[in-house]
């Protein structure tokens, strides 16, 4: 391996041993939330609901989950590592390495989205446990889960630079990451909606990630996935750039 | 590789109004131990962030070894080991692995990470506590591992701010020894301290920081021999009023109660032709005691006089 490769490798294996050894923190919290989801969104309300773009409620509720699940995670993973480092000053020793800042931002960038998945993988357990889980478009799940992982690991970097206080990581991921998935078409059809409603909801970015997903695993979408994905992969290389830019700058980092 | 470890020109940064540092123009040289002294907030700490990139310089030029610490970064911070003053060790982690991620931060393979680890570690003397947790560890020992962590890239250049602050004598002297072995096997040590002790005994050479910019660097031994000495002479019969004394070197006078107190530039060299002097005019020596200034009394008279200069020009 040359020093770069072992520089990234380094970071991404620290990063992974410090979620995987904290699995009362990190992955039992969404296999716990997400069983809570499935008892009472899919098998208590789901009964009555019936079915929804041909399939049974809880199936089409889980690809909303899994997002739900992976940009929360990937995005917690980034903004906390990022800003707890800065707030106990430890990130100084890989600041202080000769390290690129390419390297940095891409390992955890990488290592944030990788939680994401494994955590995407847990919730599709759990779903398995109350229904069958149908993969309809394996490709374009796996596109959609690397993207929207990335991205929200990127976000969570400029997040954990711009943090000032741990108030400001519950602001981002309860106050602005959790209602817009929540509106994102997770637990209803844009078609139940009315026009207006419909129109607004697709200003909402996450309505793009749920129906992504959706078509991967169920088939079924009301977005061009196609679009989804581009318009997706053109926001990411933006926001990992500003990534860059920022540990350029030292923005959060030096003074 | 250039024969200079540090070099900086006109080095500037600002912290709104507060000038940290302040036109800094300094080098060091390979191998050398350079000492940093200068009261808190003299610049020492900014000086050496900028050297690591935890601070960005507003203007100037900083150099280690040749290379450029923002232009040339990875080369630069490659040969760098820091202990800083402030403890920064990541607590997710046993010390022992927090090591060989430093050593992988820095391109060191898994297995040669972990045999430096091992290595740094023993050198330190807290290899029995690698399974430890940073924060389980007692102060001195939090202050052997910010060391053995500064040492386990195997640096050219390892930069101690403040390391034996708030230690025992004990471990100031384990320390002392360890970077002494360091510096004997080739690796430029830059030492920030505010002991001045610590200065004397172990550098080179010492630069003295005041508002941001450099008062004067010189060898210890260079600058204590500005200061003043103090001789004391007993005399068999002191004098009621201090004698009019034209000797060379002589700046002040005082009678004591066994005789006199002689305030002279270079004691050794003023102190014969005092004698010399005294016995001429009818006093006969007893006994005779010459003080040396000490480099913390240069120090402060060095800082003093910068800061009357400083508020003078303002």
């Amino acid at each position: 391996m040359n020093t770069n490769t072992i520089q990234f490798a380094t970071l991404v294996r620290r990063e992974i041993l410090r979620f995987v050894r904290r699995p009362y923190n990190t992955f039992l919290p969404p296999i716990i939330t997400n069983t809570l989801y499935f008892a009472v969104f899919g098998v208590i309300l789901g009964n009555r609901i019936g079915e929804i773009a041909g399939v049974s409620y809880l199936q089409f509720v889980l690809p909303g989950l899994v997002v739900l699940g992976a940009i929360s995670d990937s995005f917690e993973n980034a903004s906390f590592t990022i800003f707890h480092g800065r707030w106990n000053d430890y990130i100084q020793a890989v600041l202080t390495s000769p390290m690129s800042n390419r390297s940095m931002v891409t390992a955890y960038v990488s290592a944030s989205a990788l939680r994401g998945i494994v955590t995407s993988l847990l919730i599709v357990g759990v779903g398995l446990v109350f229904t069958s889980v149908p993969v309809a478009n394996p490709l374009y799940l796996v596109a959609f889960l690397l993207i929207i992982t990335t991205l929200f690991g990127g976000l969570g970097v400029i997040g954990g630079l711009w943090a000032s206080d741990f108030d400001y990581l519950t602001v981002m991921n309860q106050f602005i990451l959790r209602p817009l998935v929540f509106f994102g078409a997770v637990f209803y059809s844009l078609d139940v909606l009315p026009p207006l409603w419909r129109n607004v909801s697709l200003l909402n970015p996450m309505v793009y990630m749920v129906n992504g997903v959706r078509y991967g695993m169920i088939g079924v979408t009301e977005i061009d996935p196609n679009t989804s994905l581009v318009v997706l992969t053109g926001v990411t290389v933006v926001v990992l750039a500003i990534d860059l830019l920022l540990f350029k700058r030292g923005y959060g980092l030096a003074e | 590789m250039t024969e200079l470890a540090i070099r900086t020109r006109e080095l500037r940064k600002n912290y709104g109004d507060v000038q940290a540092l302040d036109g800094l123009d300094l080098t060091v040289d390979r191998g050398e131990f350079f000492g940093l002294l200068g009261p808190n907030g003299a610049g020492k700490t900014t000086f050496i962030n900028t050297l690591v990139g935890l601070v960005k310089k507003n203007s100037g030029t900083a150099e280690v070894f040749g290379y450029d610490v923002e232009d040339d970064y990875r080369e630069a911070r490659d040969r760098i080991g820091l202990a800083p003053q402030e403890f920064n060790v990541d607590r997710f982690f046993p010390i022992i692995e927090v090591l060989e991620h430093k050593a992988g931060y820095h391109g060191i393979g898994s297995e040669e990470a972990s045999r430096r680890a091992e290595e740094a570690l023993k050198t330190v003397g807290i290899w029995e506590k690698r399974d430890t947790r940073f924060d389980w560890l007692s102060g001195g020992m939090k202050r052997r591992f910010v060391l053995a962590r500064a040492l386990v890239s195997n640096p050219d250049l390892l930069i101690l701010d403040e390391p034996t602050a708030g230690v025992d004598v004990q471990l100031r002297h384990d320390l002392w020894d360890i970077i002494n072995r360091m510096n004997d096997e080739g690796t430029t040590i830059l030492l920030t301290t505010h002991y001045i002790e610590e200065a004397e005994r172990l550098c080179d050479r010492v630069a003295i920081m005041d508002s941001g910019r450099k008062v004067e660097v010189a060898a210890p031994d260079e600058l204590m021999a500005r200061g003043t000495d103090t001789i004391d002479i007993g005399l068999a019969d002191p004098p009621r009023t201090a004698p009019r004394l034209d000797v060379e070197g002589v700046s002040e006078v005082a009678v004591t109660d066994d005789g006199l107190s002689v305030t002279a530039a270079g004691g050794s060299q003023t102190a014969p032709g005092l004698m010399r002097e005294l016995e001429r005019q009818g006093h006969t020596v007893i006994s005779l005691d010459i003080r040396r200034a000490s480099l913390e009394e240069v120090f402060v008279n060095l800082t003093r006089d910068d800061r009357e200069f400083a508020e003078v020009s303002a």
